[in-house]
């Protein structure tokens, strides 16, 4: 198989990743922060060793706040339920999953309200100048992909949070897309709060995902309340993060092969992961760009104005049809609406084939997919 | 005298402090708390010496510390 939907998770997951898992079952059995004897306390440090290797790798200003999350979604839900009031407004781009949407979608009945930002692909200037325009005085938050999970338009997320603190709001970045793949700093950056997926291109397995945090100080109220094996004798969730936010026992086995994703992404180094994906997305794109009745959806994938996902269709053919062709010839790709209608809507599409790569995508995968592609749209003509 | 043990929030808070105190030259070692009637559960920090440094150096580095507590046995 060649497994080209690396947006939806990345797949193979490291060998590392694969051992390190084996072994936490194996040695790491007993419940972190909850007892005093030796296999919980080494438990323990393997997550609070996660936490440090997160806060190192995406700017946190401690391992305090790296929260762990059951998904990315989650962690998304967790800061726009635990931080929006009603009666506060919300800008988001116009390009966000529903894992955005959703949670503003079901806030609005109790009178949060939202305005979409619309994103100029390539021109950030544009981009952050459509987001001032939609802004006002009750704006407390916004929420923006660092990256489409379509279209792979990137958003300068920095200057984004430069803007809202302008504003007096905060800024929630969804990194489903980027983390493990562009360099991001929460600190540096002035992202308040970035979540992350740990399966995507941190190469965690699935069930992980990062809530960051830029300030610990700041209070989210929380979506699940219950055992931190902390001040147990007060009935009120703990204050503090990451505790506050994790209440249950951990996924252990996840987050110590989210530890060891993340170690094969530093070992890798995160520029050269990115560059070598928008190569191969680069190359999709020109190959796509001169066959017929292909169309594509943006300007050519260039850094740093696009993450390595890919968007087109073929003439006449839904998406869903071309990717069952695709499958068939042992190539896996993601096809329909990706749960972000809004992105579908903004670039007039009823669903795309979406290609992404990953570090493991050798060159001759993207070739062979490139060579099926011109064979199904020669049969347009034909139809 | 029995063994100081600063009692912190959580077990990360208590991981964080020890590495921090160790970068101080100043050792620590994360325990559960003994006693559980105050507060219930809890992880703190062991400090064999230096326990009043130990707890400015927490404090000034934003880790509470949620009380001290003495311990008969050493470790």
């Amino acid at each position: 198989m060649i497994y080209l939907d690396n947006s939806a998770t990345t797949y193979p997951k490291p060998l590392v990743v694969r051992e390190q898992m084996q072994k936490a079952l194996r040695e790491l059995g007993a419940n972190p922060g909850r007892s005093g004897y030796d296999m919980s306390v080494r438990t323990s440090q393997a997550v609070y060793n996660c936490r440090e290797r997160a806060a190192a790798l995406l700017g946190a200003p401690g391992p305090e706040c790296v929260v762990f999350q059951p998904s990315c979604t989650q962690a998304l839900n967790l800061v726009i339920k635990g931080y929006l009031k009603p009666g506060d407004h919300v800008v988001v781009s116009d390009m966000e999953h529903n894992a955005v949407m959703r949670p503003l979608q079901a806030l609005e009945a109790k009178g949060v309200t939202y305005t979409k930002a619309v994103v100029a692909p390539g021109d950030n200037d544009a981009t952050v100048d459509a987001f001032r325009k939609a802004m006002g005085p009750r704006t407390r938050l916004v929420v923006c992909t660092a990256g489409s999970n379509v279209f792979g338009v990137r958003l300068p997320v920095e200057r984004i949070a430069a803007l809202c603190h302008q504003y007096d709001a905060k800024i929630c970045v969804d990194a489903a897309q980027t983390a493990g793949v562009v360099p991001i700093s929460v600190t540096e950056g002035g992202i308040d709060f970035l979540c992350c997926a740990g399966h995507k291109g941190l190469y965690g397995p699935m069930g992980t995902g990062l809530l960051v945090l830029r300030d610990p100080g700041v209070s989210l109220a929380t979506l699940t309340e219950g055992g931190t094996g902390t001040q147990s004798q007060s009935l009120l969730q703990p204050d503090d993060p990451p505790e506050r936010y994790e209440s249950g026992t951990l996924n252990v086995p996840g987050i110590i092969g989210l530890y060891a994703g993340m170690g094969f992404v530093s070992a890798m180094g995160m520029e050269r992961i990115y560059r070598e994906e928008m190569g191969k997305v680069s190359y999709l794109y020109e190959k796509l760009s001169r066959m017929g009745h292909v169309k594509l959806y943006t300007p050519p994938p260039a850094i740093p104005y696009f993450v390595p996902v890919l968007s087109f269709n073929i003439e006449n053919r839904p998406s869903e049809e071309t990717g069952q062709i695709l499958a068939k010839s042992g190539i896996a790709v993601r096809c329909g609406l990706h749960c972000a209608p809004c992105a579908h809507e903004k670039m007039g599409t009823k669903g795309t084939v979406r290609v992404s790569p990953s570090a493991f995508t050798r060159p001759q995968e993207m070739e062979a997919l490139a060579r099926r592609v011109r064979a199904i749209a020669n049969t347009v003509q034909k139809r | 005298m029995g063994k100081p043990l600063l009692v912190v929030s959580s077990v990360t808070y208590a991981m964080k402090g020890r590495d921090l105190l160790f970068r101080r030259g100043i050792r620590g070692y994360v325990e559960r708390i003994p006693q559980t009637e105050e507060s219930g559960c809890g992880y703190g920090i062991y400090v064999p010496a230096g326990a009043d440094e130990a707890e400015r150096i927490l404090q000034e580095n934003r880790i509470r510390v949620l009380r001290r507590m003495e311990q008969e046995d050493g470790p």
